[in-house]
C-alpha cells in the first residue's frame, strides 16, 4: 500500500515540477501542458539512431527512472509511510543515486552520437565534482541522529531541523542535488542550448518521456531527500505528517528550480575545482563541527 | 526464497562476468563488469549483510565508469567496431581460473556448514552496523587508517607524475 502511495506521489511531484519548470523556463502556466506534452511525445515515433549500441540505448532511460524511485524507496513521508526503512537509508540512498551516473553514460554511449556521447562524460565529471558532497554532509546528518536508518535521521531533528543545526552541510547537499539531477545551473550534460540537448539528443518519442520522466522523478526524490535529511521530514505543528512532508518536498523542488533560474552555468572542471578545494574541506569541517556539538551534548 | 536469491544473483554475476569477456566494445565490457559487481552487491543483501551490500552496489557504479572513461580514452578501438579480442595471456588466465573454481570447491566441500549454521544467527542490520563501527574506530583502526594514507599518497603521486610541467621548466627542458 505505501509502495502505491510513494509513487503516485512521485508521480504528482514530478507534474508539479514540470508545471514549474515551464513556468521558469517559458513564462507560461498551463495545468495541462506536462500532460499534452507527454501524450505528444509517447504518440510521436520514436528514432533509433544508425548504428546504436542497442542494449544501452534501449535500458538507459528505464535504468534513470528506476535510480531515481529507487532513492525514494528509502524516505519516509510519515512515520509509517515509507517503502523500506533500511537500516543502512542514509548508505543506499548514494548507492541508488550513483545509478543516475550509469544511466547518463549509457544514455549517452548508446546512441551512437557525438553530442549525447559528450554530454554524458560531461555528467561523469560532474560526478567526480559532487558525490563526496553529497555523502559527506548526509555522514554529519548520520552522526547527529546516531542511525542510518532515515526514520530516526527525522527524529533527531524534533528540536532543532538540521538546516539550523548544521547550515554548512544543507548549503553543500542543496548544491550537490542540483547537480546530481542535472538542473541548471549544471545542465550542460543536457542542456537546450548546449550540444543540442545533449544525452537527450538522439532520443525522441517514448523513449525520451522516459527519460524526462525519470529526470522528473529525480528532482522530486532529491527534493524529499533534502528534506529528510535537513528539514525536518514530517515533523510540523498541525498538519498531519505526511502535509508537512509533501509541503516541504514542493518547497525544496521550488527552489532548486528557482536557483538554477538565476544562477549562470557552470562548467565541470570549474565545479571540480570549487567541489575539490573549497567543497570537500568545508563538509569536512561540517563533519567536525557537527561531531563537537554532538559529543557537547548540544 | 533466500536460496533462491541467493542462486539468481551468484548466477547473474556469472553471466554478466562472462559477458565482459565476449563482447568486443570497451563500454559494454566495463558495464558488464559494473552488473557482474552490482549482482554480488545484492547476493551480499541476500545473505543478509546489508551493509556490505549496499557499499558494493555504491561503490562500483562510480568505480566501472571512471575505469571505462579512461579505457575508453585509452584504447584505439572503444566501440568494438573492429572486432577487438578482451582476452590476453590465455594459458595463464585458464591455469589461474582452474586453480580458483578448485580452490573453491575444496572450501565449499570441507566447510563443516551444519556446525556453522548451528552457531552463527546473522544479527540484525542496525547491530552489524554497529559492530562494523566499533571494529573499525577501534582494533581496526590502525590498519584501515594506513591503507587509507597508502591510497591517498598513491593518488597524490600519481597526479604528481600525471601534470603538465610548469611553463619555465618545460622552455629549461627544449
Amino acid at each position: 500500500m505505501s509502495v502505491l502511495i510513494i509513487v503516485l506521489g512521485l508521480l504528482a511531484g514530478a507534474y508539479a515540477v514540470a508545471l514549474l519548470e515551464d513556468r521558469l523556463t517559458r513564462g507560461s502556466f498551463a495545468p495541462a501542458a506536462p500532460l499534452l506534452a507527454a501524450a505528444a511525445l509517447l504518440a510521436r515515433e520514436s528514432i533509433v539512431t544508425r548504428k546504436p549500441d542497442r542494449l544501452l540505448f534501449e535500458t538507459a532511460p528505464v535504468l534513470l527512472l528506476i535510480a531515481a524511485l529507487l532513492a525514494a524507496a528509502v524516505l519516509p513521508l510519515s512515520p509509517t509511510l515509507i517503502v523500506a526503512d533500511l537500516a543502512t537509508g542514509g548508505l543506499f540512498i548514494n548507492a541508488a543515486l550513483a545509478y543516475v551516473l550509469v544511466a547518463l553514460l549509457m544514455a549517452g554511449w548508446g546512441p551512437d552520437g557525438a553530442y549525447a556521447m559528450v554530454g554524458g562524460w560531461r555528467f561523469l565529471g560532474q560526478v567526480i565534482a559532487y558525490s563526496m558532497l553529497i555523502v559527506m554532509p548526509i555522514t554529519a546528518v548520520a552522526i547527529r541522529a546516531e542511525s542510518l536508518l532515515t526514520t530516526a535521521i527525522v527524529g533527531s531533528q524534533e528540536g532543532w531541523w538540521n538546516m539550523f543545526y548544521q547550515p554548512l552541510g544543507f548549503l553543500l547537499f542543496f548544491i550537490a542535488s542540483l547537480a546530481v539531477c542535472f538542473l541548471p545551473p549544471f545542465d550542460r550534460p543536457s542542456a537546450e542550448g548546449e550540444l543540442a540537448a545533449g544525452v537527450e539528443a538522439e532520443y525522441t518519442g517514448a523513449r525520451l518521456a522516459i527519460l524526462r520522466l525519470g529526470r522528473m522523478v529525480l528532482v522530486v526524490s532529491l527534493a524529499a531527500a533534502t528534506s529528510v535529511f535537513f528539514l525536518g521530514g514530517w515533523l510540523g505543528p498541525w498538519l498531519p505528517p505526511w502535509v508537512w512532508s509533501a509541503l516541504k518536498v514542493l518547497a525544496v523542488a521550488a527552489l532548486m528550480l528557482l536557483a538554477g533560474y538565476y544562477l549562470p552555468r557552470v562548467r565541470e572542471e570549474h565545479l571540480l575545482a570549487w567541489c575539490w578545494k573549497l567543497g570537500i574541506p568545508l563538509a569536512l569541517l561540517n563533519i567536525f563541527i557537527v561531531g563537537v556539538m554532538v559529543l557537547a551534548g548540544l | 526464497m533466500q536460496t533462491f536469491f541467493i542462486g539468481f544473483f551468484g548466477l547473474a554475476a556469472i553471466v554478466f562476468a562472462v559477458a565482459v569477456f565476449r563482447t568486443s566494445s570497451m563500454m559494454r565490457s566495463a558495464l558488464a563488469l559494473l552488473f557482474s559487481q552490482t549482482a554480488l552487491g545484492a547476493l551480499f543483501l541476500a545473505l543478509q549483510a546489508e551493509f556490505l551490500g549496499v557499499l558494493q552496489i555504491m561503490m562500483m557504479a562510480t568505480e566501472m565508469s571512471i575505469m571505462a572513461i579512461f579505457m575508453v580514452m585509452f584504447m584505439m578501438d572503444p566501440g568494438g567496431l573492429g572486432g577487438m579480442d578482451m582476452s590476453h595471456q590465455k594459458r595463464l588466465s585458464m591455469i589461474a581460473g582452474l586453480g580458483a573454481v578448485m580452490l573453491v570447491s575444496a572450501i565449499a566441500a570441507y566447510t563443516r556448514w551444519q556446525e556453522l549454521a548451528s552457531l552463527s544467527q546473522a544479527a540484525a542490520a542496525d547491530e552489524q552496523i554497529r559492530h562494523l563501527g566499533r571494529e573499525l574506530l577501534g582494533r581496526s583502526m590502525l590498519v584501515f587508517e594506513t591503507a587509507g594514507i597508502t591510497i591517498l599518497t598513491a593518488m597524490i603521486a600519481t597526479t604528481a607524475v600525471a601534470v603538465k610541467v610548469p611553463a619555465e621548466n618545460a622552455s629549461h627542458e627544449s
